[in-house]
């Protein structure tokens, strides 16, 4: 039998006994709790009456081992004494120690297992902490179980449970500040996991409230977007997967992948990112596009309007097309070359150096 | 009558004097932690620190600064900032420095003297990446020809892939079931090696979560790998031009790879493709999750354990030492608890030693359990009784320790208490442990210095864990020993 029958099955066992349990035991209160992500208990507080049966079930849906231990009132700490304490010795007793201070516990849970067990809640009314036992787990990895005839604490104020999840609802709470030393003044850029972008993006905040979207995979502007700037919270808090969250609205979205073409070429080029320097902030992107080298730098204008986006260009042999997608919201301007349709034709010499405006059209 | 009694009054204050002489010393008096204050408004997740050579610390911090600390007026300052998940540093100057990221390892420097980087020139980006949050990258380290390695990471069956990737996508492994970690991008799961004039070459395969590079003074590799799928207990490896350490998921970009899903392979075959590990760190007991290894080069200033290497630990209050010897041509030894708690803090990320000889600790949690800030371990200059080497011997091992051991005390077998077991080679994640022995000790020949111990048993077998949990040892100073828990990774006898 795989795994995954097996689970099954011991899940469909539990449930149907858990619930046979319940429906011969009125009193019987069912509580499932799932180990996840961030190290800790999808649910950090329960409550039921004194001296009444609960059926307390673990799911580990995290990618590491834990366990629960439910322990006397205060002794969780001491509890996690202990458990570090048995050392060479712990893992052969899932780390969970035999001492007075334990009232339920479930042992170790490899990745996608479950357990349940059953015990009668302490007739006397208090909160019971429950913690997992795993070295180092049980500083931030806890709940409490509240033994009451009336009702639980606020959960801003209750101090049993781990302080990122005193938030009403039961959410993480939100980390709003920056989390820098120092003061955010446009334009400032972070390298950061973007929607609707390669993996190696790099979002730009300008001081006209114009933001961007710069890709470093493809050398290529992505996106245009207005107004706020960028929610990093969920990509803080997780482990760094989740996209950080665009504010503000977008208003320009590239189609194209790529904006060059060299010569009569109609395939986009081979692009090669170089890194980026600080101009005045403002960072200059140095990339190629084939063999020749360019250099792209974009400011915003004033009140918003639009950007520009200002190029220089080593090693060219070829005229130059800087191609836009039709119908993109932007009207483009370049003060050099020549202007045909959507697209902006460049010879050796102006495009050495040249800046392409895109403006809103609705402005 | 009178007489009696005043001999024994005497005689109880005599031994309670002899008690208080023999007061066991503090074993926090060899080194203390001090914590160092962090600019106001960072969040303290390390990526990465190393030292300036006039002694000023260099700091990556996850959230993209890299910044700069003056121990001697114990002012911050920042030298650059938007930097993306930066785990990874190695210094050149206090102007240029190339820092690992998410994306690239990227050359920084401050080329308008202002004292804040100006330039980021992408050193190498010459790997593919998912968005997959456990795709972090490490290094990079240099050898003595100027070659740098860089460690990266496999992706997470709990994250996800981004719809845009960098590189070549290969669904071979994409995230289903059995779970485990995956490669999907070249070259996850690998050591990468960029030679001086920039080629990029991918090294060595089979890594997990190599969080820990290190080049020690014999120019070999050393990497750290985390416990999981693939990886019984964590371990570190000799990482050597193109061997594979483990993780089949990394094979898929092994040049003329065309057997398919690696992790398909009998598992005897993938058994006997991979180099084992110098050193296994057994799960919940040594570490659950290694970090950076460093070389002591202090000469003694950071105490007794010259060449030794230590490794930060990321789920307690812990960093281990490891001892290292040649057996048989081959690399391995023992690792053993440095120092626990004595307000060391979890999440023990990165080290470095700074030119005066003190040990700095870069913490980090990053969704994991761990602990924010920066620490730094001083040696006070007393010498901890503590095991300062431990050698296998033909059916045995020799232990040195730091100091005689106390005259009167009779050195028998009931001080040592010898297991061994061992850990599965399997796609399940992490391992029980296997043929778990008591080892009878056939002799104990203790020194005329009192200062080494040699060990017999019958038998030593390779392939084990010999853990051995050592009795209240005290040095001829009175001082207790500091810890009681070393294990040696036999791969091969020394006959």
């Amino acid at each position: 039998m795989n795994l995954k029958r097996r689970i099954i099955l011991f899940v469909l066992f539990w449930g149907w006994a858990a619930q046979s349990f319940a429906q011969s035991k009125p009193d019987t209160t069912r509580i499932i709790i799932n180990a996840i992500s961030g190290m800790q208990y999808d649910v950090v507080r329960f409550s039921v009456k004194p001296g009444t049966y609960v059926r307390l079930i673990l799911f580990n849906k995290d990618d590491m081992e834990h366990n629960i231990v439910l322990g006397k009132q205060d002794s969780r700490h001491a509890i996690v004494d202990v458990a570090q304490a048995l050392g060479k010795d712990g893992p052969a007793m899932g780390y969970i120690p035999k001492s007075d201070l334990i009232l339920a516990s479930i042992h170790l849970l490899h990745v996608g297992q479950s357990d349940s067990i059953l015990f009668r809640a302490p007739r006397n009314t208090g909160v019971y902490p429950y913690v997992c036992t795993f070295p180092g787990h049980g500083s931030i990895m806890y709940g409490a179980m509240h033994v009451t005839n009336g009702v639980m604490p606020e959960i801003t104020a209750d101090m049993n449970i781990p302080p990122h999840r005193r938030k009403a609802n039961g959410t993480l709470l939100p980390d709003q500040i920056s989390g820098h030393p120092f003061k955010l003044i446009p334009p400032y850029l972070y390298r950061v996991l973007m929607p609707d972008a390669g993996p190696a993006a790099i979002a730009v905040c300008l001081p006209n409230k114009i933001n961007y979207c710069w890709d470093a995979g493809i050398c290529q502007l992505r996106y245009l977007w207005e107004g706020g700037f960028l929610d990093l919270t969920d990509y803080w808090t997780i482990k760094g997967e989740l996209h950080a969250k665009i504010l503000g609205k977008l208003f320009y979205q590239d189609s194209l992948k790529f904006n060059f073409r060299i010569g009569t070429a109609s395939l986009a080029p081979k692009v090669h990112f170089k890194g980026y320097r600080l101009v005045r902030d403002y960072p200059e992107f140095h990339y190629y596009i084939d063999d020749i080298e360019v250099f792209e730098l974009i400011h915003d204008l004033d009140h918003g309007l639009g950007i520009v986006r200002e190029f220089r260009m080593n090693h060219i042999n070829q005229p130059i097309q800087f191609i836009h997608q039709e119908g993109d919201g932007m009207i483009y301007k370049c003060e050099k070359g020549k202007i045909k349709g959507n697209r902006v034709e460049l010879n050796q010499a102006e495009a050495a150096s040249f800046s392409i405006t895109m403006l809103k059209e609705n402005q | 009558m009178k007489a009696t009694i005043y001999i024994a009054l005497m005689a109880i204050c005599w031994w309670t004097s002899c008690k208080q002489v023999n007061d066991i010393t503090s074993p926090t008096a060899a080194y203390i932690v001090e914590n160092i204050k962090l600019p106001e408004g960072l969040v303290g997740e390390t990526g990465a620190i190393e030292f300036l050579p006039d002694g000023r610390l260099v700091a990556c911090f996850l959230r993209g600064e890299v910044m700069i600390y003056n121990p001697l007026n114990k002012e911050w300052r920042l030298f650059a900032s938007g930097l993306h998940e930066p785990l990874g540093l190695l210094i050149i100057s206090d102007k240029e420095m190339l820092v690992m990221q998410r994306p690239e390892l990227t050359r920084i420097k401050d080329s308008d003297g202002d004292g804040k980087a100006d330039v980021f020139e992408t050193v190498t980006d010459a790997f593919g990446m998912t968005g997959n949050y456990h795709e972090w990258n490490y290094g990079p380290v240099k050898d003595k020809d100027g070659n740098l390695y860089i460690g990266l990471n496999t992706a997470s069956e709990y994250g996800k892939i981004q719809h845009e990737v960098r590189g070549k996508l290969d669904t071979t492994l994409l995230p289903g079931k059995p779970l485990q970690k995956f490669s999907a991008v070249p070259y996850r799961g690998w050591i990468m090696k960029i030679t001086p004039d920039g080629k990029v070459l991918p090294f060595a395969s089979g890594l997990r979560s190599p969080n820990g590079l290190l080049i020690d003074d014999q120019n070999r590799l050393l990497v750290n790998d985390n416990q999981g799928d693939w990886v019984g207990t964590s371990a570190l490896y000799h990482v050597e031009q193109n061997h594979f350490y483990g993780h089949p998921a990394s094979l898929l970009w092994k040049e003329g790879w065309n057997m398919g899903d690696p992790s398909k392979l009998p598992i005897s075959s993938l058994d006997s493709m991979r180099t084992k590990a110098t050193v296994l760190y057994p799960h919940g007991i040594m570490a659950s999750s290694p970090s950076q290894p460093v070389l002591d080069r202090t000469n003694g200033k950071f105490g007794p354990f010259t060449s030794q290497l230590y490794v930060g630990e990321m789920n307690q209050e812990r960093i281990l030492r490891v001892m290292l010897e040649e057996v048989g041509g081959q690399l391995q030894g023992a690792c053993i608890p440095f120092l626990d708690k004595h307000g060391l803090l979890k999440g023990n990320n990165r080290l470095a030693f700074a030119p005066d000889g003190s040990l700095w600790v870069g913490h980090t949690q990053h969704g994991f359990i761990g602990d924010l800030g920066i620490q730094r371990i001083v040696y006070t200059g007393k010498v901890p009784m503590d095991i300062a080497a431990m050698h296998l011997l033909n059916n045995g091992f020799e232990l040195k320790f730091t100091q005689p051991i106390k005259s009167d005390v009779r050195i028998d077998s009931s001080f040592f208490h010898f297991r061994h077991y061992y850990y599965d080679y399997h796609l399940k994640y992490g391992s029980d442990q296997y043929d778990i022995r008591d080892i009878p000790i056939t002799s104990v020949d203790l020194s005329d210095d009192r200062q080494r111990i040699i060990l017999k048993m019958n038998e030593i077998l390779p392939g084990y864990i010999y853990e051995l949990t050592l009795g209240d040892i005290i040095s001829s100073n009175g001082t207790m020993l500091e810890n009681k828990l070393i294990c040696y990774t036999v791969n091969k006898k020394n006959q």
